[in-house]
């Protein structure tokens, strides 16, 4: 039998999901998650090349990480030419590496496949391409769908944001990137949809007359807008939008303007190498990178200058102590809490650091207010494009992490009303309707 | 940021959402406990700085590790000079000791074949106290415990080798130091992995434990004094051993009974662990090891078996231990002359009444609950199978 299933390859969490003509079935692909059939699309790869993914991958990264010993090592890299006017010569390269690394942490996996300038990571001795992650990642997952399974996947629908990339090229090249990942992970058979066409697919299942709806798939890297027709035999895509707002980006901003003062942004000036540390706080990629010996170096001799020494130590903490995964998460945890709560408090506590600050949805508001217009902006003209005016609109539906947020759920309901406006399940609509399409 | 206007950003939160009050006050109340408890730690720490004791104490601590390092140099044949080409370290051998009461010790170096390690002529038993066997490397440097409480350390090269498979008498064995006017030498204990232990665990023969902090070994090596660790006048000392936090002690008498309990619930002043009769002592006390069993031998060469998962922990001072010899056999006059905490693979050397010293495999003497031995058994001594930590093993050289 050829058996084939939905995949939901999200920023921040994937899915696998079955359909059998009547009902989707979600795999409990993690079931080490409190949700198993939600799966983080974390990846992590060790020294001798053991993969793991999930919630698994986390808690391998923190027995093998968290606040373990550094070795590093002078290895060379490379070599520079340089070339006069009259004169050439070359110049070798040296990196520090930290030879008792044991593994790398990697996610955010789908927004590797949409940067142009993100061209791969080098993972100990082998060079990693978006592809290569994507594979590693796609292998696992099927691994495991697989074994929930008991039989051989064959082919595959991938969701996809309705835009990888604004500009068309790099966004066909994401696609390409990704079909030749599955491939290589062994699905026989890929073909895409669209995330929010999928979360309409699924939504579709629980009307009995046709509507015109709008789709609100609001994840961790991207904001996908389908305007549709949906029910009876007229299922019909009017207009589709997105824009690469999203999750991540409001985890970067509450980093921007409230956490970085705590590594010692505003206290420190006159350094720049210190001042590109901190800097760099707010990106996940960049962190990693900054665990050299002559960092450490610059960052002790500020801290024995008495040049904002609490401040300087937690950043060399966050730095040196593998703490990064951990912060990241608890920005992530008090955005998700503010969906609910008024206020809440982003902690992190470690030796020398005592990180702690009391975040209000007043001043989340404030801090992401610049995204509400850019997110309405393409809302009114993906359904300008539809022909359609708010007031046609039968249903809002509203699928991903980010769409729980109180500001844009406001926005809809000023825009459509809030009686249109509904929730659906906010991590596996899309990978419902991903299998429903699979299956269809 | 200002604080200021962070608090007015909080208010506007109250402003818009007045029920959020409430989360913003707890989450300050919370915080507020955080720091109260925070700041107290901070003023008795900084009391501590302006009264000098922290640096006295830091003084301690370095002084300590001093010893320490002084004391894993020796462990593995090192100075100055060798400390930076640690893998060419001098090797070490297995050595068997045995010595008596009067404070004479041979030394044998052991070899993995052998069964018969000698035979020594004359008085066997000395002021009352059979002799005993102690298996250590060479490298390993000795604590010699007399019955007052004195100490003194030796290195086991100090004591010139014998040869094995001949007869030895008394004369030939070394004195290291002899004990003064009234004493006798209680024990000879291993002393170099100090720097990894936590307690130095005391002994007595009527079943009183002492326990120690290592940090203040260096005083009682240089005062050549730790006390006798026993209550009563009629007790003497009988063992002392290196233990850690969450290491679990057993003794084990002559009239058969076990009593086990977890070294850091003792107090830190000489206490009973096990209520013994008039004419009972204790015969073998050692720390459990991990995958490891009781084996203990009786006087006529029975040999008992146990696993230590059947030995309770005993939660009050006061314990009367488990008998492991049934009351028709003590009647009968068995009696245990050692015990022994083993792995599968180690070795046993029994010394009998005749002063012949001999080596049993551990698998030999639990399948066939016997050992052989020309006269009755007077005392026994482990031999491991995988030799000393690190990694020393009988009979071969290791680096």
């Amino acid at each position: 039998m050829n058996l084939k299933v939905g995949i939901d390859f999200g920023t921040s969490n994937s899915g696998v999901a079955v359909y059998d003509g009547q009902h989707v079935r979600l795999l409990p692909v993690d079931p080490k998650n409190v949700l198993p059939e939600v799966i983080k699309t974390v990846l992590y790869i060790t020294r001798e090349y053991r993969c793991y993914l999930g919630q698994e991958a986390v808690e391998a990264y923190y027995s093998d990480n968290v606040n373990r010993q550094r070795r590093f090592v002078k290895q060379w890299a490379g070599e520079i030419d340089y070339h006069g006017a009259d004169m050439h010569y070359v110049r070798d390269i040296f990196v520090y590496v930290d030879e008792l690394k044991p593994g790398r942490l990697l996610q955010y996996l789908k927004t590797a496949l949409r940067k142009e300038s993100y061209l791969g990571t080098k993972i100990f001795e082998k060079f990693y391409t978006p592809g290569d992650l994507a594979k590693t990642y796609l292998t696992l997952l099927k691994q495991r769908a697989e074994n929930v399974l008991g039989e051989t996947i064959h082919a595959a629908t991938l969701g996809r944001p309705v835009k990888f990339s604004e500009s068309p090229e790099q966004d066909k090249k994401a696609e390409e990137t990704l079909r030749l990942a599955a491939q290589e992970a062994g699905f026989k058979e890929v073909d895409f949809e669209l995330e929010p066409i999928a979360a309409a697919l699924y939504y579709e299942q629980s009307i009995s007359k046709p509507q015109n709806v709008v789709i609100f798939d609001f994840g961790g890297g991207t904001l996908d807008i389908a305007v549709m027709r949906l029910g009876g035999n007229s299922r019909k895509v009017y207009a589709s939008g997105g824009v690469d707002i999203a999750g991540s980006d409001f985890d970067r901003t509450i980093i921007e303007k409230r956490m970085l003062p705590h590594f010692g942004y505003g206290q420190v000036k006159h350094h720049p190498e210190i001042m590109e540390m901190i800097h760099a706080v707010p990106d996940w990629m960049a962190l990693p990178e900054l665990g050299t010996p002559i960092n450490k170096n610059i960052l002790e001799k500020a801290i024995q200058s008495r040049i904002a020494p609490a401040r300087l130590k937690a950043l060399e903490k966050l730095i040196y102590n593998d703490l990064a995964f951990t912060f990241y998460n608890r920005v992530e945890a008090a955005k998700i809490a503010l969906s609910k709560e008024g206020a809440t408090v982003i902690s992190l506590e470690d030796k020398n650091i005592a990180l702690w600050d009391l975040y209000t949805r007043h001043q989340f508001e404030t801090d992401i207010q610049h995204y509400l217009a850019d997110v309405e902006k393409v809302l009114l003209n993906t359904l300008a494009k539809s022909g359609l005016e708010p007031g046609h609109i039968d249903a809002v539906v509203k699928t991903g992490g980010s769409s729980n947020i109180p500001l844009f759920t406001e926005m809809l309901a000023r825009i459509f009303g809030a009686d249109k406006v509904k929730q659906s399940s906010a991590f596996s609509s899309v990978v419902a309707g991903l299998a429903i399409k699979a299956g269809g | 940021m200002s604080f200021t206007n962070r608090i007015d950003e909080w208010m506007k939160e109250v402003e818009e959402r007045p029920e959020s009050a409430i989360t913003i006050v707890r989450l300050v109340l919370k915080r507020l406990r955080e720091l109260t408890q925070s700041s107290e730690e901070l003023l008795a720490e900084n009391i501590a700085l302006e009264n000098g004791s922290r640096v006295e104490e830091y003084q301690k601590r370095i002084a300590h590790l001093e010893y320490q390092l002084d004391m894993l140099k020796q462990r593995f044949g090192m100075d100055s000079s060798t400390m930076a080409d640690l893998p060419q370290s001098e090797s070490s051998l297995l050595n068997l000791l045995v010595y008596n009461a009067q404070g004479r010790i041979f030394r044998v170096e052991l070899d993995s074949d052998a069964k018969q390690i000698g035979h020594i002529s004359g008085d066997m038993i000395t002021d009352k106290e059979p002799p005993r066997l102690l298996t250590v490397s060479s490298n390993e440097k000795l604590l010699l415990l007399f019955t007052s409480g004195r100490v003194e350390t030796y290195d086991a090269l100090d004591i010139p080798t014998i040869q094995p498979g001949s007869t030895w008498t008394w004369d030939q064995a070394a004195l290291l130091n002899e004990p003064h006017a009234g004493e006798l030498l209680a024990c000879v204990v291993p002393f170099s992995h100090l720097p990894l232990s936590d307690f130095v665990l005391q002994i007595s023969r009527r079943g009183f434990a002492k326990k120690t902090l290592t940090s203040i070994s260096e005083s009682i090596i240089n005062n050549h004094f730790i006390g006798k660790g026993t209550m009563d006048k009629s007790d003497q000392p009988f063992d002392l051993t290196l233990a850690r936090k969450n290491d679990r002690a057993l003794l084990v008498t002559y009239e058969g009974k076990v009593t086990a309990f977890d070294v850091e619930k003792l107090t830190y002043s000489t206490e009973e662990r096990i209520k013994l009769s008039a004419m009972d002592y204790v015969i073998g006390s050692f720390i459990q090891p991990a995958d490891a069993s009781l084996l203990c031998v009786t006087q006529t060469g029975k040999v008992i078996h146990r696993e230590f998962e059947n030995i309770e922990t005993a939660r009050s001072s006061a314990s009367k231990g488990q008998m492991l010899i049934s009351n028709a056999r003590l009647d009968q006059g068995v009696r245990f002359m050692g015990a022994v905490a083993v792995r599968e693979k180690d070795r046993v050397a029994i010394l009998d009444a005749a002063g012949k010293i001999n080596i049993h495999d551990i698998e030999t003497m639990t399948g066939s609950g016997v050992v052989e031995a020309e006269g009755l058994i007077l005392s026994i001594g482990l031999i491991p199978s995988m030799g000393f930590a690190p990694t020393a093993q009988p009979g071969k050289r290791a680096s």
